[in-house]
């Protein structure tokens, strides 16, 4: 527990008694090694191996394309090029203009002109080789900043979206500010590095139809899109979103898919493709670099008036969820965790040649987040207050609406989290002795909305049902990618009806199971919630109306318990779900449902259910080499209740690594268009090594009978930690970096100016 | 990739079992596991020996084995997570991260398995600095390693560890909470 506080605090991990740690059977199949993965080779007759060619060149018209040579190459069975595309040659979840294969003009490196299936993996790329592309060079869009005047890359120009909201008046409110501070914050180009790459199979059905077994994050929407492109009814496209190795907005968008479909249906055999990390790293998307100004003001106490952000956000060659990227990253950069009189948050989205950005954990969020925290410091700085006083004095309390004026719920009040992060065990002064390192302390805070959000359409269904053998099966739509929902479902199931967790199975990831929409936005937890609530109590009472009828007993005195029905008093087992199922038959129950928006009769604006984040991170800087270790972070968190706690901290804790990632060593530079890193070893994600001890601390006392009791946790966990790193370096050397990935040359040169002022 | 040209017979044990293959030499043992091994707990991330996730070991020691050409394997013994089901190590450290839920996708959990059970098998003093370094070589994306550092706690019990959440003066290791 944490001192002088009576809040209902609890470190995750700690007390497994209380917390009722489990772990299910999922995780012990996935250490065996048992699990199967999309990209593991099936054993289907007739398996043909697919490769893809990828321009290579940042920005060209595409001369000619000859695959005669290809064609005639030994094991090859289809070369395909853009003619051969039968439905709309391109996808992209807000708009298609991303081609499945090329036809006249190359926009990024990553850019497919034509692809083989083959007998084998090697033939497949050899015949690649045997393919004669010639390019005419076109100019190249590499800065986002002057895209929007250089030659455009899609009609209609390169602003592909520009967007500003605004509350009060800003001119007059920064005119009464006794204290402004402009700054310039940039964040990278950060990869997903999933460790198992974009991958699959598609498998003709024999009926013109196909089914395809791949890592995604939504296969009722990838149905719909590769249904289009194929030239095919959605009926005859099925999507198996097998077990994925890490996805996080990486998969979001469609990988494989079209062109391993393409193959299938164009041999009518079933075609296995899988782009290697090279491939990978030069074709997958990215998360938006962001470039903006922010200008923050407040009176002589500290109080917020003025803020304003100017934002340009690279989203690469096409638009795939780039403008809810944009959408979500102006929402965080109002600063919603305070009370502002006046905004002007301006952001716009440009096409470059600096390959295709999209979905990425946090969404935008936290590039925004980045800017807001850095600038409350600046402020608190500058007035001589402590972070923690400064943040105290602006923060929203609970009730008031959110930054858009919108109604907001969240679970706890954000003073609290400040309060118990102010608290944290890791303020505690430099140690002072060692010439070399030197330590510091620092926090930011962060807030979240769940689901897509601004009343776009948000649908989430699952389905519950007995099978003949008497097993209690749920399904939901939903991937499981690593974030572990088949646990937590058991976990909710088990606890709420009751049962054993061993009488359920999980069903997820079938396009022609319950539509649950996109895995993403950190959506499933509140929406396997809500089905459940809907559907699990009729559910048991109708279980139980069949027991107690069999029994010959009123159906209040019975219960569903381990591996069946129990009479409440003498407490004993009746009956076996098995009999249930025998003399029942199919016991279905499904419920769809819109993701909670706020009650009443205005029109959703931003995200309804929110949660928050406050990180505290420890580093030490090293005098000799500017580099920075983090040495801890402890998060507070309030999310709602926590269904399955390991679930919850490996949630937090990766997340914020991710984060730490992105602002310590991440980036995908880009030189003329052209990706400079083409694998793990020269794009470095953090290893053990470089992983911090991490307190998971989690803040909520809500009932499970709550209007809405749970939050999703996904995204939160990297919400705040880059702006908590870069407190704590500047609380150890003195040096506030605004750009991310943090530079050590640059560091140490400016730690050399601070200790060393010319 | 499995090269084309010239092939080679050669045999080896995995998994106890005896082997034989007539492949080209320069097959890396990655290829040759998920391909005529019919392996699926060994998985490709980077094919460059730097991610781990295809980690076996050869004579009882971790390796990649994307890095591994298969001309090198002749006699010698390879094991996969699938052959160590009764290896004491193996189940060591399989219900350490269980419990700890030290994953998430899992995709790179047997490398991870394989690397910590070489480094218990053949260090003299296995502690959890020696179980931490053998975990150089291995990424993991989702977890942020904390369940891993759990886990080795777990494998490797001793005096608890300097915590940066503990009262600097509070005299026990690690605080007394």
């Amino acid at each position: 527990m944490i001192p002088d506080t009576d809040l209902p605090v609890q470190t995750l991990g700690t007390d497994r008694q209380r917390e009722h740690w489990w772990v299910g059977p999922e995780t012990a199949r996935r250490v065996a090694g048992r699990t199967a993965y999309a990209t593991d080779v099936p054993p289907l007759d007739g398996l043909l191996h697919g490769a893809v060619l990828r321009c290579g060149v940042a920005h060209a018209r595409v001369v000619s394309l000859d695959v005669r040579g290809a064609r005639a190459m030994p094991g090859v069975r289809a070369v395909v090029t853009a003619e051969d595309v039968p439905g709309t040659n391109g996808f992209g979840i807000v708009l298609r203009d991303q081609p499945v294969l090329c036809r006249d003009r190359v926009r990024f490196e990553g850019d497919a002109v034509a692809a083989v299936a083959a007998d084998t993996p090697e033939q497949a790329r050899a015949a690649l080789a045997a393919i004669e592309v010639t390019y005419e060079p076109l100019p190249i869009v590499g800065d986002a900043l002057s895209a929007a005047e250089a030659w455009p890359l899609h009609e209609g120009g390169n602003l592909l979206a520009e967007h500003t909201l605004r509350r009060g008046e800003l001119d007059a409110a920064l005119a009464r500010c006794a204290l402004v501070v402009e700054q310039d914050y940039r964040t990278p180009r950060q990869m997903h590095a999933f460790m198992e790459t974009e991958g699959g199979v598609a498998i003709p059905d024999g009926r013109g139809g196909l089914c395809v077994q791949v890592g995604c994050q939504s296969g009722h929407r990838d149905r719909l899109q590769l249904a289009d492109i194929l030239g095919l009814a959605p009926e005859q496209v099925t999507i198996r979103a097998v077990a994925t190795g890490g996805a996080f907005g990486g998969k979001d968008e469609l990988t494989v898919q079209p062109i391993a479909g393409l193959l299938a249906l164009r041999t009518g055999r079933p075609v296995r493709l899988q782009l290697d990390r090279f491939e990978s790293c030069r074709s997958g998307i990215k998360r938006h670099p962001v470039v903006a100004r922010v200008t923050t003001g407040c009176d002589r106490d500290g109080r917020l008036l003025a803020h304003r952000v100017d934002a340009v956000l690279d989203t690469g060659a096409y638009a795939s969820l780039g403008p809810a990227v944009l959408e979500n990253y102006l929402d965080h950069a109002t600063a919603p965790l305070y009370r502002i009189e006046a905004y002007q948050v301006h952001g716009r989205l440009l096409y470059t040649n600096n390959g295709v950005a999209g979905a990425f954990r946090g969404f935008g969020g936290n590039q925004a987040t980045f800017a807001v925290e850095s600038q409350m410091d600046a402020l608190a700085a500058r007035l001589g207050l402590t972070p923690v006083e400064f943040r105290r004095r602006n923060l929203r309390r609970p009730g008031e609406p959110g930054s858009r004026g919108q109604p907001v719920r969240w679970t706890r009040p954000p003073a609290e989290l400040l309060h118990l992060a102010a608290r944290s065990p890791l303020w505690r002064p430099s140690p002072g002795e060692d010439p070399r390192w030197l330590e510091g302390t620092g926090l930011a805070m962060g807030g979240q909305g769940n689901g897509l959000g601004d009343g776009l359409p948000d649908a989430g269904g699952g389905r519950l049902n007995l099978s003949p053998e008497g097993r209690i099966r749920v399904e939901f739509g939903f991937v499981d990618y690593g974030q572990n929902l088949t646990e937590l479902v058991i976990r909710r199931v088990s606890e709420a009806l009751p049962c054993a967790p061993e009488d359920i199975d999980v069903v997820l990831g079938r396009s022609d199971g319950p539509d649950s929409g996109p895995t993403s936005a950190s959506r499933s937890t509140v929406v396997v919630d809500q089905v459940l609530r809907a559907v699990l109590p009729g559910w048991a009472r109708r279980l139980c109306a069949e027991a107690a009828r069999r029994a010959g007993l009123p159906p209040e005195a019975l219960v569903c318990g381990p591996g069946g029905i129990w009479s409440r008093t003498p407490k004993r087992r009746l009956c076996r779900y098995r009999e249930l199922a025998a003399s029942l038959g199919p016991v279905p129950a499904e419920h769809r449902g819109d993701f909670p928006v706020a009650p009443g009769p205005t029109p959703p604006v931003g995200r309804f259910l929110q949660l928050l984040i406050a990180t505290v991170a420890r580093v030490a800087v090293d005098r000799l080499s500017g580099c920075v270790r983090v040495q801890a972070l402890h998060h507070i968190t309030a999310a709602g209740r926590v269904i399955h706690p390991p679930g919850y901290l490996g949630q937090i804790e990766g997340a914020a690594v991710m984060g730490l990632g992105m602002t310590l060593t991440e980036d995908m530079p880009t030189d003329d268009g052209r990706y400079r890193f083409d694998n793990l070893d020269q794009y470095l994600i953090p290893t053990l090594q470089d992983a911090p001890e991490q307190r998971v601390d989690v803040l909520d006392d809500t009932p499970a009978d709550a209007d809405y009791p749970v939050r999703g946790v996904g995204e939160l966990g990297i919400e705040a930690v880059a702006p908590a790193i870069v407190a704590a370096i500047e609380a150890a050397c003195g040096v506030r970096v605004r750009h991310l990935p943090v530079d050590p040359d640059r560091l140490l040169a400016a730690l050399r100016d601070t200790e060393h002022p010319v | 990739m499995i090269p084309t040209g010239e092939t080679q017979s050669l045999s080896f044990r995995l998994n106890g079992q005896p082997l034989a293959v007539e492949v080209p030499p320069a097959t890396s043992l990655l290829d040759l596991l998920r391909g005529p091994g019919g392996l699926t707990s060994v998985r490709a991330g980077c094919r460059i020996g730097r991610c781990g996730a295809c980690t076996v070991l050869l004579d009882g020691r971790s390796v990649p084995a994307c890095l591994v050409p298969a001309w090198r394997l002749e006699g010698r013994r390879v094991d996969t997570v699938e052959g160590l089901a009764r290896d004491p190590h193996y189940q060591a450290v399989a219900s350490a991260l269980t419990w700890e839920s030290a994953l998430q996708c899992g995709y790179c959990t047997p490398g991870i398995v394989l690397s910590l059970v070489s480094c218990l098998r053949n260090e003299t003093e296995p502690d959890r600095d020696r179980l931490a370094e053998a975990l150089a070589g291995n990424l993991c994306r989702c977890t942020g390693y904390g369940g891993l550092r759990r886990a080795l706690e777990r494998l490797a019990p001793g005096r608890p560890r300097a915590s940066h959440f503990s009262d600097p003066s509070d005299p026990t290791p690690g605080g007394s909470s």
